[in-house]
């Protein structure tokens, strides 16, 4: 009998409208996988992720997004989250009116998480002093980035597709995000994570399963982090390239 | 007050709203009626106030019947008074002194038809020195007649030192009533004294609303307003003034959601007159179907130093619905600090794709930016009254996304 996997791409394309940005894409993660998508700006990483999660105008145009057995290339993003897939955006938009401290509460409520694993995350990502503000609304950066992974994880998503938490944010955020990332893969969940910085990579080392090397609007290399990350560093993201192309586990 | 000069003022349009023929409405007559129970219990429910509130309302008037339940069993304890005006004029010498002061009769036809044809219906509410009423007074302005004009001259005295929470409800059923319902509310906040004023109205399509308002806080009072209008009228106009005295301070804030082909002229002045006295205004404005709303706001600086913002937003929700937002400020002081910000836009997708992929289906996350936009922060009122606006705030939303 074939092992169901979790979230599995099938040769997936992307069109933002008449434009194909992505094409021919495969991956499979499993259950408490960590998957690691890097590559250099523009080279499609955000629209892979909102295109999983069917957020226009990303459009999945080619191929096959399962989930859990399940073909829910078309299925709009809310069916998706409730599925038990979740998206931490890379810019969540301001939402004034909406406290942060209600909003987790209805997502609890919706998604049935117990109190310890909310208490976990608060404390993980340092986010209980922004509960009682608007979502989003005068934030810095990190505050912003540490609030939506909490919003993310706290549903316990199955997979959670992690858009650049670590861009623009100082390095004790990055750290408190990182630890956050492997409580979620610790209570049972997968993570993609999309970076293009090696600060947050290093420090999953441990946890990651396969880094996925985006380039040109497809993946050009997927590897163990021994393979792929050491050559990054000593070339560069764009020395490291023309090094790993074609190799695809 | 020259009967002449008012009579003349009987067809003095307001600068503000359209203008309307007021010979469409019943003025003047009274004719006996009975009190159309259900169609009472159908605009409490409308207002949000519940049954469990409704039992303790403290002045009901509908039309002209007055049933004032609870009020003297409730109130006396405190030395308050709560009595239509008309019978606190006639009782209490010094009670007429409160009368057409802030607001002159000749200030358009509307003030000039309450003065000459209203009979002084409405409430009158005085709280005596140092009284601080710890539970909200209830009253409840309802109109079921048809071609009725309600005119309504409202007085509160909350005397110096004094605490008051004062919620009031004026609505129709939803039915056809082409009705005028006016008014006229002096307030008189007195030093270090206290009123929050909560104002909901739930109209008809055909209704023309023309309250008019005119507070007096004294030196370091306080005074805090909510108004929450979400249904369609025919035009609504009103135009609230707040004077303040040193150190004396105000917070209005208006919630308007606009519905079918409504007109809804809708301003608030603060006027600092006094040294160190603040104001602002937050206003925040739906516009939905193919209804019009003007949101005028103005604070005037007469006297420094003294402080006022007005913070306007506006959110267009319909392709026919227009919103025009009218931020002002004067000063005549260079110890006046004042600014205002307003905006006005519509739904963004981004804040709806946001909500979707948390799980929120489109509808809920309509439903979720309309509230959290409808929703002002106003620590400053009690929380049986937030209670209220809460539950108004979700009825709204609910029905934004249809």
């Amino acid at each position: 009998m074939l092992r169901r996997m979790l979230l599995e791409l099938r040769n997936v394309g992307v069109a933002i409208g008449a434009r194909t940005v992505l094409s021919n894409i495969n991956m499979k993660v499993d259950s408490r996988e960590l998957h690691v998508l890097i590559g250099p700006n523009g080279s499609g990483k955000t629209s892979l992720l909102n295109a999983i999660m069917g957020i226009k105008p990303y459009e999945v145009v080619n191929g096959q997004v399962i989930f859990m057995d399940v073909d829910v290339t078309r299925e709009p993003p809310h069916l998706k989250a409730r599925r038990g897939i979740a998206i931490a955006h890379q810019l969540p938009p301001v939402l004034k009116g909406i406290v942060a401290g209600k909003f987790a509460d209805e997502l609890v409520r919706r998604y049935g998480v117990m109190k310890i694993y909310v208490d976990t995350l608060l404390e993980t990502l340092d986010v209980r002093y922004l509960l009682d503000r608007y979502l989003f609304d005068k934030m810095s950066g990190g505050e912003r980035k540490r609030l939506e992974m909490f919003l993310t994880l706290l549903v316990r998503p199955k997979v959670a597709l992690l858009d650049e938490p670590d861009s623009g944010v100082d390095i004790d955020s990055v750290e408190k995000m990182s630890n956050a990332i492997k409580v979620a893969l610790n209570s049972g969940g997968s993570v993609v994570l999309v970076t293009h910085s090696l600060h947050m990579i290093k420090l999953l080392r441990d946890h990651i399963k396969f880094v996925h090397v985006l380039y040109g609007g497809t993946i050009i290399h997927s590897g163990l982090y021994d393979e792929v990350v050491p050559t990054i560093e000593k070339h560069g993201l764009s020395g490291a390239l023309s090094r790993l192309v074609g190799g695809t586990h | 007050m020259n009967r002449d000069e008012v009579l003349k003022a009987l067809t003095k349009p307001s600068p503000h709203g359209p203008d309307v023929d007021l010979s469409r409405f019943d003025i003047g007559s009274q004719t006996p009626e009975t009190v159309d129970e259900r169609g009472v219990e159908r605009i409490t429910e409308r207002l949000g106030f519940g049954s469990q509130v409704f039992r303790r309302v403290d002045y009901l008037q509908v039309n002209e019947s007055i049933v004032a339940k609870a009020m003297s069993e409730k109130l006396v304890k405190y030395g308050a008074v709560v009595l239509p005006t008309y019978e606190a004029l006639r009782k209490l010498d010094w009670a007429t002194s409160y009368s057409w002061r802030l607001i002159e009769p000749t200030v358009d036809k509307y003030t000039a038809a309450s003065y000459l044809y209203g009979r002084e219906y409405g409430f009158f509410i005085y709280v005596p020195p140092g009284t601080k009423v710890r539970e909200p007074i209830y009253t409840c302005l309802f109109i079921t007649k048809k071609n009725y004009a309600q005119l309504l001259h409202n007085i509160v005295v909350v005397d110096e030192g004094a605490e008051l929470n004062l919620i009031t409800g004026c609505g129709v059923p939803d039915q056809p009533t082409k009705s005028l319902h006016v008014g006229i509310s002096e307030f008189y906040v007195g030093r270090g004294a206290k009123l929050t004023y909560t104002m909901i109205h739930a109209w008809a399509p055909d209704m023309v609303v023309r309250p008019r308002t005119a507070v007096d806080v004294h030196e370091g009072g306080e005074y805090v307003s909510y108004y929450v209008i979400y249904s369609p009228v025919e035009s609504l106009q009103t135009y609230p003034k707040v004077y303040l005295r040193d150190r004396a301070k105000t917070t209005l804030n208006s919630v308007v959601v606009g519905t079918g082909s409504s007109i809804y002229d809708v301003g608030s002045a603060i006027i600092l007159k006094g040294r160190e006295s603040s104001g602002e205004i937050l206003s925040r404005n739906l516009g939905r179907e193919n209804s019009a709303i003007y949101a005028r706001s103005r604070i005037e600086g007469v006297v420094g130093p003294s402080r006022g913002h007005i913070e306007c937003l506006g959110l267009v929700d319909g392709p026919n619905a227009v919103i025009e937002s009218l931020p002002e400020i004067s000063s005549s002081t260079p110890e006046a600090v004042l600014t205002h910000e307003a905006a006005i836009g519509k739904i963004s997708e981004d804040q709806i794709s946001y909500l979707m992929s948390k799980g929120f289906s489109e509808e809920e996350a309509r439903a979720a930016i309309i509230k959290g936009f409808l929703s002002i922060e106003e620590p400053k009122l009690p929380h049986q009254i937030m209670e209220i606006i809460k539950r108004t705030i979700e009825y709204i939303a609910s029905r934004a996304t249809g």
